[in-house]
């Protein structure tokens, strides 16, 4: 086999990650599905704003308490929204038949990946940006907006970065995109359910060890730690180590994976 | 240089065995018809030489890159995907703009690109509209176009013209042609169209089974693959059984049957091989003239590429 012709191949363009991202940034905002999802996100934000706040029947909780219980809708609502929308990146397009396309471009599917992650992550951002009047309006009275607005940021980013790489990881290797949605939200669902056990059940070693080494149920408990209990920022940082290392792991893990699993069949390594 | 060199290819998905042991070169500027029933390996083999699907066997090289360095080769190539997708909402030229950029265009430079393309392949007043509103004609064209973004050395056409009308055909193979003549490309052209290969390839790859069965200009193809040849004659109804007798003295003539409507005769002749004397018509026309027969028009099947096609692959 002779060696290749001399062609004219860089031609100063973005990096491959880059253009990926803008134009999935394009196919979110202006095709209207982050839009759309942006208007119910701040609908449902506004309804239980608006119950914490004035219902006089439902208003059993304390001003730190509301501002926390927001928050906490906000973050995992945003995140759950990261998730579904890095769950169709792959396997959507290939169900639509555009993925082949996209792999027969010079991009490296790790770089394909890259973008597809920061383009889901914007929709966490959109949903921080929508919480911030509601953190103002519900702790102004307390003074802590500043630390939901912090510590808003801090947790709901770091589990976005872990809930849009384990979106997408799925997405790569989900047979279809129904399995993907599917199994993304049975994930999201299963790490929110230590949550939802009786208080005694989550007291002990047992149940903290439970509560530290879910990345969720850790970032939600260092919040209310900093917004109900009124801690500092820095005495409980070691609940923020699993959302910490989660969010770490996975986003490096996603890219390498996509470099070799990014295939035209779900499920199947040729 | 050649511009596709496939030596020995072969690909199994687990036990079975989509392609084997299949060895082509395609030139520049040369527009290669690969033939083949369903699941002949026509799809398969593309994916390999575009770098989609690793081959489990041979080597080759795309536009003088060898196999193992497939990102070099996705820069030289440019491939339309049989059943491409194409996104609903983003227009023609933000599409071929974006695929523009994903080889390295910088944004003007894209647009520049894609106004280029979309003016060449008859798309340009169309170019602000979404793609869900292009019919299936343009949405072929689009592909094509997007295939052209990087002004690729090798050009991969996987069934271009399915599900097209007669004049979605004419334009998509215009297209095609104008690819090899103009940009001096190679195109790789799969297809279960014949006339289509006998119109715009230069040389034609026919594969049954995952292998190469013939390989050659048409007309190599043909004599290829022997097919028997049969004459049909119509005579004036009133003529037949003399025109019968007539033929009985031919000796390149084997049989004679009546073919069912009057006036019509159909001719086996000589086994092939036998010399191009003995497999054409010349003769028993001849005997019919000098019979005093009335030929009104005859046939000679057997000598189209699609005669050779159904020979090779029903054979195998």
């Amino acid at each position: 086999m002779e060696q290749a012709a001399d062609l004219p191949l860089e031609r100063g363009g973005s990096p491959g990650w880059a253009v990926v991202l803008g134009q999935e940034l394009r196919d979110l905002w202006l095709g209207g599905r982050g839009l759309l999802l942006s208007v119910a996100f701040s609908l449902l934000l506004s309804v239980i704003a608006y119950l914490v706040a004035t219902n006089t029947a439902l208003n059993f909780l304390e001003h730190r308490e509301s501002v926390n219980l927001v928050l906490q809708v906000a973050i995992a609502v945003g995140g759950l929204l990261t998730l579904l929308a890095a769950a169709d990146a792959v396997s959507g397009e290939r169900e639509r038949g555009t993925l082949e396309s996209l792999l027969l471009s010079p991009v490296p599917p790790g770089q394909i990946t890259v973008g597809k992650v920061l383009a889901a992550l914007s929709l966490w951002l959109a949903a921080f940006a929508i919480t911030v009047p509601y953190m103002w309006f519900l702790g102004r009275g307390v003074g802590i907006v500043g630390d939901a607005l912090v510590t808003g940021v801090v947790v709901g980013t770091l589990l976005a970065v872990f809930l849009a790489s384990l979106g997408l990881i799925v997405s790569l290797f989900a047979r279809s995109n129904r399995v993907s949605l599917s199994l993304s939200l049975f994930l999201l669902l299963a790490l929110f359910a230590p949550t939802q056990l009786p208080s005694n059940a989550q007291k002990g070693w047992a149940g903290e060890l439970l509560l530290r080494v879910n990345p969720l149920t850790a970032g939600e408990h260092y919040v209310g730690k900093i917004l109900v209990s009124g801690h500092a920022w820095s005495e409980d940082l070691s609940w923020l180590l699993s959302p910490l290392v989660a969010a770490a792991v996975l986003a490096v893990a996603a890219p390498i994976l996509g470099a070799r699993f990014m295939q035209l069949r779900g499920g199947v390594v040729e | 240089m050649p511009a596709i060199e496939a030596e020995g290819i072969g690909k199994d998905y687990g036990s079975l065995t989509a392609v084997r042991d299949l060895s082509f070169v395609v030139d520049a500027g040369e527009v290669l018809g690969v033939l083949g029933p369903n699941g002949a390996g026509k799809t398969t083999a593309i994916r390999v030489l575009t770098t989609i699907l690793p081959q489990s066997r041979g080597r080759f090289s795309v536009a003088g890159v060898p196999s193992t360095r497939s990102r070099e080769i996705r820069r030289r190539i440019g491939v339309l995907p049989e059943s491409a997708g194409y996104p609903e909402r983003q227009t023609g030229e933000e599409y071929l703009t974006y695929h523009a950029r994903l080889h390295g265009h910088t944004r003007g430079s894209a647009r520049a690109v894609a106004t280029g393309l979309l003016d060449e392949l008859g798309l340009l007043a169309r170019r602000g509209s979404l793609i869900a509103s292009y019919s299936r004609g343009m949405r072929q064209r689009l592909g094509i176009a997007r295939a052209l973004v990087n002004d690729p050395a090798v050009v991969f056409l996987d069934e271009p013209t399915l599900g097209l009308d007669p004049a979605g055909q004419r334009q998509v193979l215009g297209n095609v042609r104008r690819i090899a003549q103009d940009r001096g490309a190679a195109v790789l052209l799969s297809t279960h169209l014949l006339t289509e290969v006998e119109e715009n390839c230069s040389r034609v790859l026919i594969l049954n089974r995952g292998r190469a069965v013939a390989e050659g200009t048409v007309s190599e193809v043909i004599r290829l693959a022997a097919a028997p040849r049969r004459g049909r004659l119509q005579v004036a109804p009133e003529q037949t059984e003399r025109a019968t007798a007539a033929l009985a003295g031919v000796p390149t003539v084997a049989r004679i049957t009546p073919d069912g409507q009057p006036g019509w005769l159909s001719v086996a002749l000589a086994a092939p091989g036998a010399g191009p004397e003995a497999v054409s018509l010349n003769s028993a026309v001849q005997a019919l003239l000098d019979a005093g027969i009335v030929l009104i028009s005859f046939q000679l099947e057997g000598t189209r590429l699609s005669d050779a096609f159904l020979a090779m692959t029903e054979a195998a």
